[in-house]
């Protein structure tokens, strides 16, 4: 077996629950995040950078998120309607409240997807993998003031995107309403 | 239009870092991850070199290039030993047909299965897409099955409904024709009783014409 092979195995044993995880909240649904631990080994077994690569959980899980946000964005770009939106990872009540519940979370992601690679990943590690300052720094290689400040514009940049996607719906409605 | 503050997007973020999926899911996509990379140590990135390289790993296919190589050395020999001119173009052909089917069955094995190798990792990386896809074909053609079903349902309760309404038709008709004839009946009778009544009386005065008389 090649070393690559065994390092990825052991980056499997020891982080594959974690980038797991990580997959299942960024999609919200485990057969997709399944799928995609899957792709992202494969990638990162076809890489040539990974040789060189100092921190290869930083880099599995910096390859992780990409891979979701790029799923999240094929999918829209194909999604038809809400009868698309498959179980939720979370625990809800009632169907209806799932579905409600789904909505608002998938409206996050989208927004979050929406977001520059660099200060997307220093918030996913920051809200929801609840990750703190100090360490999500040291793992991409700033200082802790930074990611604060990045974190801060992130979350600011990511309430305008939502405002603006829910003006937009709204103009929309609004025009459907007056066209019938 | 409703707007979001910082509370709302906080609250959903900590419900997102608060989803966990079942330790059942997480064992399986791990081992599944796992039997992937194992399958994947067996595929080889072939470049150039290697495919030589790993072609020639093979016993069989040594002996074969031993052997053309002791051939071709033998052909040369005799060929200086007997004292003739080399022939160069002999040699060359003698070499190309030996190698040609020596070589060309186990390289032709070789590269089909590195092209199904190579599919099968193609695929295997694809197959999210895939289902995503298949998924969305198979909703599609449920609604488009869904809405022909309507369609041909509303027309068959059209039909019903013309059907009912010319039997209520029918039926009234039929009502209408029965009440005139039981009119005419009772108008036939009428007439009838008139005309008795009338005897009746005419004879009745003729009883009384013959008392009197």
């Amino acid at each position: 077996m090649r070393d690559r092979q065994k390092e990825l195995l052991e980056l499997l044993d020891k982080s594959g629950a974690n980038l797991y995880a990580l997959l299942t909240r960024l999609t919200l649904r485990e057969d997709v995040a399944e799928e995609l631990m899957q792709e992202l080994f494969i990638k990162l077994n076809n890489t040539s950078r990974f040789d060189k690569v100092r921190n290869r959980y930083a880099y599995a899980r910096k390859t992780a998120i990409n891979l979701a946000f790029e799923w999240r964005r094929n999918r829209k770009l194909n999604r038809v309607g809400l009868d698309q939106i498959s179980e939720p990872a979370s625990n809800g009540s009632s169907p209806l409240n799932k579905l409600i519940r789904t909505e608002e979370l998938d409206e996050i992601l989208n927004a979050v997807a929406k977001l520059n690679k660099v200060p997307r990943e220093a918030f996913v590690m920051r809200y929801i993998q609840q990750e703190p300052y100090d360490y999500i720094a040291e793992q991409l290689g700033k200082t802790p003031h930074h990611i604060r400040a990045l974190c801060s514009r992130a979350s600011n940049r990511l309430r305008h995107i939502l405002e603006h996607n829910r003006s937009q719906s709204f103009v929309k409605e609004t025009h459907n309403v007056i066209n019938q | 239009m409703s707007s979001i503050n910082n509370n709302q997007i906080h609250d959903r973020l900590k419900i997102l870092s608060q989803i966990e999926p079942s330790s059942e899911s997480t064992g399986r996509a791990v081992q599944r991850t796992r039997d992937a990379l194992l399958n994947k140590a067996n595929v080889h990135q072939y470049t150039g070199t290697t495919i030589w390289r790993n072609i020639f790993r093979n016993p069989i296919i040594k002996f074969a290039a031993a052997a053309v190589l002791m051939i071709g050395f033998g052909y040369i020999g005799g060929r200086l030993s007997a004292g003739q001119p080399l022939d160069v173009e002999e040699l060359r052909a003698a070499l190309e047909s030996s190698l040609r089917t020596s070589l060309e069955p186990a390289l032709r094995r070789d590269l089909t299965e590195e092209m199904n190798e190579r599919w099968q990792s193609a695929f295997a990386t694809n197959c999210a897409q895939l289902k995503d896809e298949l998924q969305q074909q198979v909703r599609r053609d449920l609604m488009e099955f869904a809405t022909q079903t309507l369609a041909a349902s509303g027309t068959m309760t059209n039909q019903r409904l013309i059907e009912l309404a010319r039997l209520i038709e029918a039926a009234r008709i039929k009502d209408r024709e029965r009440i005139e004839t039981a009119f005419k009946q009772i108008e036939f009778n009428q007439t009838q009783l008139g005309k008795s009544l009338l005897a009746i009386a005419s004879r009745k005065n003729e009883l009384l014409d013959i008392k009197e008389n």
